[in-house]
């Protein structure tokens, strides 16, 4: 027998007694202005958010938030001030030194400032690697809770996504918290219409 | 007789000002889990879902585990099936060495811990390096860690600054948190860049999509997966949750119990290898199905393993993760150790005051201090039982068989109020050992209601 079967028939000969599945249908926590609490949660964890003006251009306000950045990596059209596309490097490896990435978000979360960013891109090591992430993400994709964000989330082929919230962050050393551990040591959110 | 417990705590208690400084920092985490709690309206009702979820899950476990390999292999990724520890750890390092893998990244995963897969590797002359920073932290000292989320929660920033000087040349007497911090970012990054794969565990493997979901605050998973371009990610089997709906259950309590936070920084879902590269499932049971068949202490399966009832339980927050002998320390460790062998691990059962806190604060509702006086009602039958207290309770069960001579122990009782200490508290009496006992009342009640005192 191979371990797999072992494994299920032990299940099988061990279940004493077998419960239904619950409704799982729940009505998660709402709030009146689901973009205003995303702002405050946003902020809470760590993150800053900029909202775009019709007239802005958004490569002027990666540019003033973070003026000193040099190796800027993104594959959107938009992003006119970037010096690598992680669709074309050779390695992962090559991204490293990043100082700023910008990425599309696809859903925003009010309760916890999740943002679902799917793998858009050959290297994700560009969404993690950098020191600073910059997240687009449109007013009307913000929503009020987990439960309404997994029923949106959709993947690509590259078969990869996370839901992030502020920057990387750590209290390993005497529970103080210290952002920036392994991954991005900051996170800007762009608030598009 | 003291348990071994008892005995380690002694020695945890010695160091004063760090015991107390333990007991503040975690019950600072359940503090902010309580604010976490408070501020969600619908938070026992995700409890009580989350618990009928999981009750439904792993008692259907044996179809929820066939539809998630089915669709992780429809995602062109390869699963491994571990019966015990040995076979998980053989399986990775048999991939490892197909890819000739000199250098193995990993994120935090306790089931690892468990496998005890660092040893073995490194026997086998790998490389494993742990990135998540308190785990580092621990390895560079070589030691466990002492509680399953917050592994080096015992250990004071003085410590990690002399180990970093000597480790990764920071500067002498620098224990600054944020600067240590960022000296362990550069030496991981470098670790990261230059690994030939990537390890992480699982908190939740999704039926219906073949999803890995990996939670962590510091990145380290994503960047351990990143680079390399081969990925084992090893699954304890009651990992495995039906679908999105119920992920979503999960993932709102998860961190909100672990560590007071709304959510991780980081929700990851691997579905796929990366381009060219490849990703393994490791589905481990070690002993989980033989849970299923034990009727009394079968819900342990439903832990999330957030640590909440670590927070909660005053007997870990003032004996700390190490007093413990299974490597799962609280109230879950001292009910998953006693699953694993009760002759081994029974020290641990009196590591709790039946205060239920545990109970109340667990997210997917296991009733763990009921499993635990479970426990120690059993110890007797399997030799276990401390043999000081087991003729204290043969004479009280005398007693209170003999009601003449229960009442004439009574009218006498009082007279031990005045004893000399010494009388009391020694050797004998087990139950005067750390704590002070209560004094006898001058009148029992039923003396009390003969002379019509009472109404």
């Amino acid at each position: 027998m191979s371990s797999k079967e072992s494994i299920l028939s032990n299940i099988r000969k061990n279940i004493c007694q077998q419960f239904d599945m619950p409704d799982t249908e729940i009505r998660g926590i709402r709030y009146d202005d689901t973009v205003k609490q995303f702002i405050e949660t946003s902020k809470t964890v760590g993150g800053s958010v900029e909202i775009l003006n019709g007239k802005d251009d958004i490569n002027d306000v990666v540019r003033r938030c973070y003026p000193d950045a040099k190796k800027i990596a993104s594959n959107l059209p938009e992003i006119k001030i970037a010096t690598v596309n992680p669709d074309s490097v050779d390695k992962a490896q090559d991204l490293n030194d990043t100082d700023v990435t910008v990425v599309k978000g696809d859903v925003g979360v009010a309760e916890n400032g999740c943002i679902w960013i799917p793998q858009a891109t050959k290297e994700k090591a560009a969404y993690f690697i950098c020191e600073y992430l910059v997240i687009i993400i449109s007013q009307k994709n913000i929503v009020n809770n987990m439960h309404e964000a997994y029923k949106k989330i959709e993947f690509n082929d590259y078969g990869f996504g996370s839901f992030i919230s502020g920057p990387s962050k750590t209290a390993d050393i005497e529970q103080a918290l210290v952002m920036g551990a392994q991954s991005a040591r900051g996170v800007t959110v762009i608030l598009t219409e | 007789m003291s348990t071994k417990h008892a005995i380690a705590a002694e020695r945890f208690l010695a160091d004063k000002e760090g015991s107390v400084w333990h007991n503040q920092s975690i019950g600072y985490a359940r503090t902010k889990r309580d604010t976490m709690a408070k501020g969600i309206p619908e938070w026992e009702q995700l409890r009580k879902l989350s618990s009928e979820i999981k009750r439904h899950t792993v008692t259907h476990l044996d179809y929820y585990l066939e539809e998630f390999s089915k669709h992780a292999e429809a995602n062109g990724v390869i699963v491994h099936w571990a019966k015990d520890a040995n076979e998980h750890n053989d399986i990775v390092y048999d991939i490892l060495q197909k890819h000739n893998v000199k250098k193995l990244v990993k994120s935090k995963s306790m089931l690892t811990e468990e496998c005890r897969l660092n040893d073995f590797l490194f026997s086998k002359g790998i490389d494993v390096v742990e990135t998540d920073l308190g785990e580092r932290i621990l390895q560079l000292m070589g030691i466990p860690p002492s509680h399953i989320v917050m592994p080096a929660i015992h250990i004071r920033r003085e410590q990690v600054g002399k180990l970093f000087e000597e480790k990764l040349n920071t500067e002498k007497g620098n224990s600054d948190p944020t600067y240590l911090t960022r000296a362990a970012r550069m030496h991981l990054r470098n670790e990261f860049m230059t690994a030939d794969a990537g390890m992480t565990g699982g908190n939740f493997g999704v039926a219906a999509t073949g999803d890995v979901v990996v939670c962590t605050n510091e990145g380290n998973a994503d960047m351990s997966t990143s680079m390399p371009k081969l990925h084992i990610a090893s699954i304890g089997i009651e990992k495995i949750i039906p679908n999105y709906d119920c992920l979503s259950v999960f993932v709102r309590l998860l961190a909100r119990s672990a560590t007071g936070q709304p959510t991780t920084t980081y929700t990851s879902h691997f579905r796929k290898a990366r381009p060219g590269g490849e990703m393994h499932i490791v589905l481990v049971d070690n002993g989980r199905s033989d849970i299923l068949g034990n009727a009394e202490h079968w819900e342990t399966m439903k832990c999330l393993r957030c640590g909440a009832c670590m927070n909660t339980c005053p007997v870990y927050r003032r004996s700390g993760g190490y007093s413990y002998t299974y490597f799962i320390p609280g109230p879950i460790g001292i009910n998953l150790g006693m699953l694993r062998s009760p002759q081994q691990y029974s020290d641990n059962v009196s590591a709790c005051s039946l205060c239920c806190s545990c109970d109340n604060v667990c997210p997917a509702k296991v009733n763990l201090s009921e499993q635990i006086y479970r426990w120690r009602q059993s110890l007797d039958s399997i030799g276990k039982a401390d043999p000081m207290k087991k003729a204290m309770s043969k004479g009280m069960t005398y007693l209170f068989d003999h009601p003449l001579i229960y009442q004439k122990s009574l009218y006498l009782a009082p007279l031990i109020n005045s004893m000399p200490r010494f009388m009391i508290y020694n050797g004998l009496n087990v139950w005067g050992k750390g704590r002070e006992l209560p004094t006898f009342a001058k009148e029992s009640f039923e003396q009390m209601w003969k002379k019509g005192k009472l109404k």
